[in-house]
């Protein structure tokens, strides 16, 4: 059996390829999509694990005597473990080359304390004349260690670039702002306390915090019920449990997830309606290998296994590939900001699960039929040479006898096979819904990486267009190979008509118009179905009560999508002409 | 006047040890009107011959001329204009086109030559009354029989009143009364003075031919004028009835 399989991959390796890659595509798609939900959750646990992170951030607002008491009088709170010492931290802008932006500056020690120790990712920790900047920070302003920035007026070095679980990622730095209220426009970074004293004189917009460890990590919500009675009412604290910390990482990828999972759909759609194409187009001779091991006295049980063991293995091995793709790619995608460590940001075990059952499923749908087909065929039916009895539409064919020859041909083949011409069709719209999105979201005012103002929406924003343009770009992909399937698939098994048309006098250029004809055909109510479905996904999926004016680019769309349809067509299609009709016709009377 | 002239005709396949003349520097002419049949065993290079008169394949060397009009040099675009309005094909395998039926199979070359939907129905409906099928216009191939299955590429052969016919094994798939009606139909293209040149190895239909060639290894090894074909095809209908 296994010699049958290889044996089938050697001699077929274009469909293998293409089974494979459309696969690959989709499981990696969906598998990150279903990845996204806590993704960033487990990043933070990792950070926290690797930076000493603390269970609570308690800040308060200024700097007082009383507020200072206040945090010293946390360790008194039940539950508390371990207190590290009050440090302040500063709300001022740092300039850079590109201009001045938004910072928390955070006084630190040279060696950290048991509590929050930041992990340094590059460079150095911080000393005194040396400024440590966070990695979403540095990220963001493409700053890099030996870079200078000025802070309250005074220019440092940057040494060192470093994550940190005790702050939200950025640019949530402030973690409750100056005044207490909320701010999501700055950056960290940490200066030696000496270095910060230019500051505390300045009269720079401050806070102090601390940092806890609680005996139970899991008890916070317990702390918070009770910290407030351990210290003056007069004085406002703000606590930040590490779950709420972690938790504002997902906020970034909340726009992001309905992409990655419809899009993984849509893409599964697409893989199944290629790969059913390509099934179809390789029954004749499954079925003719099913007629063949029958004779020589293969049980049905061998044969199916036979059938479908390739399909099945390939599919398998998409769906590693997917798996893997999508273990270096979400560390990309699920990080907001670079905020956190990325060491191991993969599909869980029920994810890889789960994609393995959809490409197993794209495997047997596309397989099955044409095996239990070949299965229910007497071998000497499927030994003979192929006597159609096709499907067809008569009105199409009738319709057909009216055009001119490339849409005669065009026409006729779409007849033969509608339920093809259908996925076709499914294959073309999906695509057009794809573009129309992303025309509509780029249409959109970008929010852009303003220095001074860089928000959330911002990075949400930045993100969600990436990932659609991913996934467009991977639907795009899965279009083409699948415009190349059909197009194949259609002239493998219309070559002995289209032989026979030559014969009757039409001219290679007819017969490869012919057979774009039957690509473009079932193409173009797609393509222009995808425009009112892409812009009812954009309305449904973005902002419902903020309609967006319809981008005219969108109008592109469809003369787009059917000159590509038209050149990749004709690709199979031109190689398929140069075959000499005799040769073609004595292949298919032998 | 020739309508078909043949010289030199060559055609290899293969290279070296592997080297196979499929026909090996041939030369012929056939007048119009007449009913040649080319025969020998198989692999003798009839088929091909028959490929190389009809532009279907290319030859390696030597010169095909077909009404005045050399065919071994024509482009791919001249070679589909000659098979549109000189040349029709009959097929051991009838190769039709199995999504159409009987009348759209026979509409296609005129629609093919630029003909009317129109004018391609009406010389349908003709040509498949003369084969006598019309009754069976409206069917697909696969609900025909053998013997209609090849009159309908006879028909089809004849849509656009080629100057001449090329038939491949024309009753290599029939049995004994598929064989007698399309027979009768070649007994008829003759009569009416349509050039035909049939291959076969069936003695019976090599003997309804004005002329027969006997090919072996790719040459010509006989040329005999039979001198028309009515009392023997009159003598095989008898017997086959």
């Amino acid at each position: 059996m296994v010699r049958l399989v290889l044996g089938d991959l050697r001699r077929h390796p274009g469909p293998a390829a293409l089974l494979v890659l459309s696969t690959l595509v989709a499981t990696a798609v969906l598998s990150l999509g279903m990845s996204l939900p806590g993704a960033t959750e487990r990043l933070y646990l990792q950070t926290r694990a690797a930076t000493a992170g603390p269970d609570v951030v308690v800040v308060a607002p200024g700097r007082s005597r009383a507020a200072d008491a206040a945090l010293r009088s946390l360790e008194d709170v039940p539950g508390v473990a371990a207190r590290s010492r009050t440090y302040r931290t500063f709300f001022t802008e740092i300039t850079t080359g590109g201009g001045a932006v938004r910072a928390a500056v955070l006084g630190a020690d040279a060696e950290p304390g048991p509590i929050d120790r930041p992990l340094v990712t590059s460079g150095a920790w911080v000393r005194p004349g040396g400024v440590v900047v966070e990695r979403g920070f540095a990220g963001a302003l493409r700053l890099r260690v030996g870079d200078r920035v000025t802070v309250g007026g005074r220019s440092f070095p940057v040494v060192g670039v470093a994550v940190t679980a005790a702050r939200m990622v950025y640019p949530w730095a402030t973690m409750g702002g100056p005044d207490g209220g909320p701010s999501d426009r700055s950056g960290l970074v940490w200066l030696h306390e000496r270095d910060t004293r230019a500051l505390a004189g300045a009269d720079v917009p401050a806070a102090s915090l601390v940092y806890l460890r609680l005996r139970d990590p899991g008890a916070t919500a317990a702390f918070r019920a009770v910290y407030h009675e351990s210290h003056d009412p007069a004085v406002r604290l703000n606590a930040f449990t590490w779950p709420f910390i972690a938790h504002q990482g997902a906020v970034y990828l909340r726009d992001g997830q309905p992409i990655l999972i419809v899009g993984g759909w849509l893409l599964s759609f697409m893989a199944v309606a290629g790969l059913s194409t390509l099934a179809a187009g390789r029954a004749a001779g499954q079925a003719r290998r099913a007629g063949l091991l029958k004779v020589v006295g293969a049980t049905p049980g061998l044969i199916a296994v036979v059938l479908l063991t390739e399909y099945l293995a390939l599919a398998l091995l998409a769906d590693a590939a997917g798996l893997a793709l999508t273990r270096l790619v979400a560390p990309l995608v699920v990080n907001p900001s670079g905020s956190l460590l990325t060491a191991d940001a993969g599909p869980s075990g029920p994810i890889a699960a789960m994609t393995t059952v959809v490409a197993v499923g794209v495997a047997i749908l596309t397989a099955l039929a044409p095996a239990v087909r070949a299965l229910r065929t007497d071998a000497v039916t499927t030994l003979a040479p192929a006597v159609g009895r096709p499907d067809h539409l008569v009105l199409l064919s009738r319709l057909a006898g009216l055009l001119p020859v490339p849409l005669l041909l065009g026409l006729r083949l779409v007849a033969r096979r509608p339920g093809r011409a259908l996925l076709h069709a499914g294959s073309a719209a999906t695509t057009a819904v794809g573009l129309t999105v992303l025309l509509m979201v780029d249409a959109q005012p970008d929010q852009g990486w303003d220095f001074g103002g860089v928000t959330v929406a911002d990075l949400m924003d930045d993100r969600s267009r990436l990932l659609l343009l991913g996934v467009t770009g991977a639907m795009a992909a899965l279009a083409v190979v699948n415009t190349l399937t059909t197009t194949w698939t259609t002239v493998r098994e219309s070559q002995a008509t289209m032989a026979v048309a030559r014969t009757l006098g039409a001219t290679p250029g007819q017969v490869t118009a012919g057979l774009a004809t039957a690509q473009l055909l079932p193409a173009l109510p797609g393509a222009l179905a995808g425009i009112p479905l892409g812009l009812f996904a954009q309305w449904f999926f973005g902002h419902q009560n903020t309609p967006q004016p319809v981008t005219p680019w969108v109008w592109l769309v469809p003369p787009a999508l059917l000159l590509a349809t038209a050149a990749l067509a004709a690709v199979p299609a031109r190689f398929a002409v140069r075959r000499p009709v005799a040769e073609t016709l004595r292949a298919e009377a032998a | 006047m020739n309508v078909l002239q043949v010289r030199d005709l060559t055609k290899r396949h293969g290279h070296k040890h592997g080297l196979v003349r499929a026909v090996d520097g041939v030369d012929l002419d056939v007048p119009a009107g007449q009913l040649l049949a080319v025969t020998g065993p198989s692999g003798c290079g009839k088929s091909t011959l028959l490929h190389l008169l009809g532009g279907l394949e290319r030859p390696t060397s030597g010169q095909v001329w077909l009404a005045g009009q050399r065919v071994d040099t024509a482009g791919e675009r001249a070679l589909a204009r000659l098979r549109r309005r000189s040349v029709g094909f009959v097929f051991q395998s009838f190769h039709l086109v199995e999504e159409l039926t009987a009348a759209e199979n026979v509409e296609l070359p005129v629609l093919l030559a630029g003909g009317s939907p129109r004018a391609a129905r009406r010389r349908a409906g003709q040509l498949l009354d003369q084969v006598g099928l019309a009754h069976r216009a409206r069917r697909q191939p696969w609900r025909l029989s053998g013997g209609e299955r090849q009159r309908v590429a006879v028909a089809r052969a004849l849509a656009n009143e080629p100057l001449v016919v090329l038939a491949d094994e024309p009753t290599g798939n029939l049995d004994t009364a598929a064989t007698n009606e399309v027979l009768r139909l070649f007994a008829d293209l003759r009569a009416m003075g349509q050039t035909v040149v049939l291959v076969t190895h069936d003695a019976r239909v090599a003997a309804t031919a004005d002329r027969l060639i006997s090919m072996r290894d790719g040459v010509f090894v006989d040329d005999a004028w039979l001198g028309g074909p009515a009392g023997r095809l009159g003598d095989l209908f008898a017997m086959g009835d």
